[in-house]
Formats: structure tokens, sequence, C-alpha cells
């Protein structure tokens, strides 16, 4: 951890270049960090809240859009974070600096432009649907958790991929299937009245809880179950450990094969 | 790196029987067909580009490595650098920072001298105060005038270079690592950038120096180290060691015959 402390201007450097190197030379520039979320929402809205619009839920879009704007965060941050070190490959093999602060400064950007449009979209969903209640509270609790989570996964999404170039290509076909099994246009409970059916779509796919506490305390305005909480910071906890483990025993190596 | 070793000294090198072999293969990264098939299987054979090396270099010694290519020198200076793991032995530097210049060293092409000197001091790990204490010394060393501030893409290798050591010799690093770059500046720049490594030295940095050119060598290093194979075939004052890599470039093997000349 001081090693890390040691390399905070590091850090700062990559995530300015990271901001800056995906969208130099466009007319938007960092803009698009918040245009591509939001143009993906007016997508995925007009398809499921115009054009399949059997729902119960009220003012839908704001149901949506919560839940949208978490998964994107999710799946932007593993699919960038995947290639990450590969593209980093210069800086690696100049200097030994402490190889997690690639992935983390990935993660980071996406992090900041994921509050930027969960922000937007509190404060429409807050008046409209939510309460300003003690409950809201608990968000940050539970952002930091999904930070966490996400950064656990992306640093070992990322060490896996640059030894098996496979990683990311399996990640992108993964993710199409998981965003319709998460519960981000419906609820688990609209779709079966099946016990376990039901239980599996909230619990075994950890990105569930973690939308479902959000939506949670933005679009219905309560405090999410002690359940839901304990489950966002065990698994915050465990991606986070699982991905240094990983990362620190996988790491070694890469000035070589990247 | 060196857990239950003794203390060393800010700019002291230990390498005590280390061995490191690459796989020359061309693809170096894996694939999961190979992870869950076991064992990859075709290919030649991994080259030792180490082995079984064992040095010490006081701290504020000038050192000089030298051998044909393929010899093992630039590996030598990766494993110092911290850059490349050992597969067995032990490789120990005193103090924090250990600076390695090398040509075609990685800085971010779309991005301004100036930003790369940021970006090459937080690599080793400096802050923003010390590196903006030394911005404009840097820049000053570089004589890069107004390019300071272009994209480092529109640079001729010259000034690739210049910019390089200018980073790489301002660092105050503890270990200065340089590779073979020396040569590409003009002359009046290489004679500033040996004063400027004197300078260095006589500050207490340890300086290890790959080259081909040998009165760079004889100028600059008391102690030269020539490598064969991965071997350290002699260690000893730079006149002798100079001495015998030159007996050893005049009985070319069959293997060195198209190597030596170089690119």
């Amino acid at each position: 951890m001081a090693e890390l402390a040691r390399y905070r201007y590091l850090f700062e450097q990559m995530v300015r270049r990271e901001l800056r190197q995906k969208y130099q030379g466009s007319a938007l520039g960092v803009a698009w960090y918040v245009v591509n979320p939001l143009v993906l929402m007016g997508a995925y809205y007009l398809m499921f809240g115009v054009i399949f619009t059997a729902t119960k839920h009220p003012d839908y879009p704001l149901f949506l859009m919560v839940g949208l704007v978490v998964w994107i965060f999710f799946s932007q941050s593993l699919m960038s974070a995947a290639p990450s070190l590969l593209d980093q490959g210069a800086l690696i093999r100049k200097a030994p600096f402490p190889r997690e602060l690639i992935p983390g400064a990935v993660v980071s950007v996406q992090a900041v432009t994921f509050v930027f449009v969960l922000a937007l979209v509190a404060l429409v969903t807050i008046p409209l649907r939510g309460s300003l209640s003690p409950s809201l509270l608990l968000l940050p609790v539970i952002l930091v958790a999904l930070y966490v989570f996400v950064m656990g996964l992306c640093l070992a999404v990322a060490v896996l991929h640059a030894h098996f170039r496979d990683v990311a290509p399996i990640l992108s076909a993964a993710l199409l299937p998981w965003f319709f099994l998460s519960p981000i246009f419906f609820a688990p409970g609209d779709i079966t009245d099946k016990a376990t059916a039901r239980f599996a779509m909230e619990w075994l796919n950890p990105i569930a809880p973690f939308i479902e506490a959000i939506r949670r305390v933005l679009y219905d305005g309560h405090a999410p179950s002690l359940a839901a909480l304990a489950y966002v910071l065990v698994a915050a906890a465990l991606a986070l450990l699982l991905g240094r483990a990983l990362f620190g025993r996988m790491s070694a190596e890469l000035a070589v094969i990247v | 790196m060196s857990a239950a070793a003794p203390a060393l000294l800010p700019g002291e090198i230990v390498l005590d029987h280390a061995s490191r072999a690459f796989s020359i293969r061309a693809d170096r990264g894996g694939t999961l067909k190979e992870l869950l098939l076991g064992k990859r299987t075709g290919g030649p054979a991994p080259i030792q580009a180490l082995a079984d090396v064992t040095l010490h270099i006081p701290p504020g010694q000038t050192v000089g490595i030298v051998g044909r290519n393929g010899a093992g020198k630039s590996s030598t200076l990766k494993v110092l650098a911290g850059i490349v793991p050992l597969d067995s032995g032990r490789v120990a530097i005193g103090g924090q920072l250990v600076s390695l210049l090398e040509l075609g060293a990685g800085f971010g092409r779309d991005f301004s001298g100036r930003e790369n000197i940021l970006l090459g001091g937080a690599l080793h790990g400096l802050d923003k105060q010390q590196i903006e204490a030394k911005l404009e010394d840097i820049i000053a060393f570089s004589e890069l005038g107004d390019f300071i501030d272009v994209p480092v893409k529109t640079y001729s290798s010259g000034m690739y270079v210049r910019l390089g050591f200018a980073i790489a010799a301002h660092l105050d690093a503890d270990v200065l690592l340089i590779d073979e770059v020396l040569a590409v500046g003009d002359e009046a720049f290489q004679r500033k950038c040996e004063a400027r490594i004197a300078g260095q030295v006589e500050g207490g940095a340890t300086l290890v120096l790959v080259s081909h050119d040998a009165a760079l060598i004889e100028r600059t290093c008391e102690r030269v180290v020539v490598l064969d194979g991965g071997h350290v075939v002699f260690d000893g004052p730079s006149a002798a060691g100079m001495e015998y890599y030159h007996r050893q470039m005049n009985t070319p093997t069959a293997a060195s015959v198209a190597e030596t000349e170089g690119p």
C-alpha cells in the first residue's frame, strides 16, 4: 500500500492519459464519456420503454435508466480494463511501477463518468419517484462497494487477458446474455413466480444485488434489505481479494509478455 | 525484492547466481487452448539470457557491459531495472530509484515532450513537486527549445534520444542503466551526456553502461564485464576487459559472423 501511495502522481498522470488518448482529436473530447452512455440509454429506452411496453413500473424510463447506468459502468469497465495492460506495454517495459495502476486508472475514469451520469439520472428520479429519505445516505456506501467490486474483477480480467488473449472476446460474448439476465429492464419478480428462479436471478448474478440496491434507494426511495447490503459489501471484498491475489501472482512477467 | 537480504547501500548492486531464460516463440502470450490442453508444445527452445551470473557492484562504480549481440547485456539491465524477474538466483539493488535508458523506450507518442517528462518522472515514483523542480533543467538539457511542447511523434530520432537522456539523467537515480543510446546524439550532445554522467557518478550514483563503443567504455567505465551466452566470461579493469573483448570479437563463431555486423 505504501508502494502505491508513492505512485499517486503516476496514477493521476495515467487517468489524464486515459482521458486524452481515448478521444483525442475529437470535437467533443472528454464529453464522449457522457454522451456514449446517454445514447446507449436512449436506445434501450426506445426498445424497452416505447416498443415493448408491458411493464408495471411507473415512470418506466427512470426505472430503466437507474439499472442501465450501473450496467454500463460494469460492462464498460470490464471491456476497457481487459486490453489495458497490453495497450500500455511501452510503460510496463520502462519502469517497475505497480502495474495495478493501469487497470486502476481505466476503472477510475469509468467510475467518474458513471457518477456523473448517475447524478443526472438521480436529479430526475429522486423528485419524481424516490424520496429524500435517510436511506439516500446508504447510496455512497453501495457505490463505493460497487467501485471496489468492479475494480477487483477488472484487475483479474486485465492480467488474465495479458496472458491469454482470448479473455476479452470471451468477455464481450458473455456480457450480452449477461445483460439480458440481469434485472435491468425488469425486476426479477416481473418475469417469474417461481421462488428458485427468482432466487437465482437475484443472488447468483453478482451484479444483480448492486443494481437492485441502487434502484431501491434512488427509484423506490427505500433502504435496501440488510441481506442485499451485506451481499454487496461481501462481494466487493471478495472480488478485490480475488483480483489482487490473481494480479499479484500473474503480473511479474508482464514486461515480457505484453 | 530482497526480503531477507542485508540492507544494501544506495547504488549497490548484487546479482547472485542469477538466471533467466526467454521463450522466443513469436506469440509470447498464451491462449486458453494451451492452458486447457496443458503444456505448450513445439517451437524453439528458450534462450538462456542470463546463466548463473554473479556480480557485486559497489556504489559509485562505473561498469561497462560488453559482448556479442544476444550475449545477455540488455537482459541484465532489464533484470537490474526490476522490469524482468529472474527464474532463479537473486537480484538486489540498494536505494529507491533505478533509471533505465534504452533506445526507443516508451513515451506517449501523442504527448508533448513536457508531458513525457512528467510521465517519465511519475513512472519512477516521483511526485509532482519533485518533477516540476527538475522540469526546467531537463528541458534546458534536452536542447529541444520550442519542440518541448510538440507531440513527440514529430521528433527526429536524435531529439527523441536527447529527451530520453535528459529525463533519465535528471531523476537523481541511485543506479543509472544505459543501453546503447549515447551513440545516437551528435558529438556535442554526446560530450554533454558524458559530462552529465560523470557528474552523477561523482554524486554517488552507480553507472552500468551497455555499449559497443569501445572508446566510450574505456573513457567512462572503470570496470568491464564481458558476457557471452549469458555467462560472465570476464570481469575486471576496463583496459584488460576491452582487450579481452577485442580478442573475442576477432575469433568469430559461426553464429556470430552475421550478428557482429550489428544494426
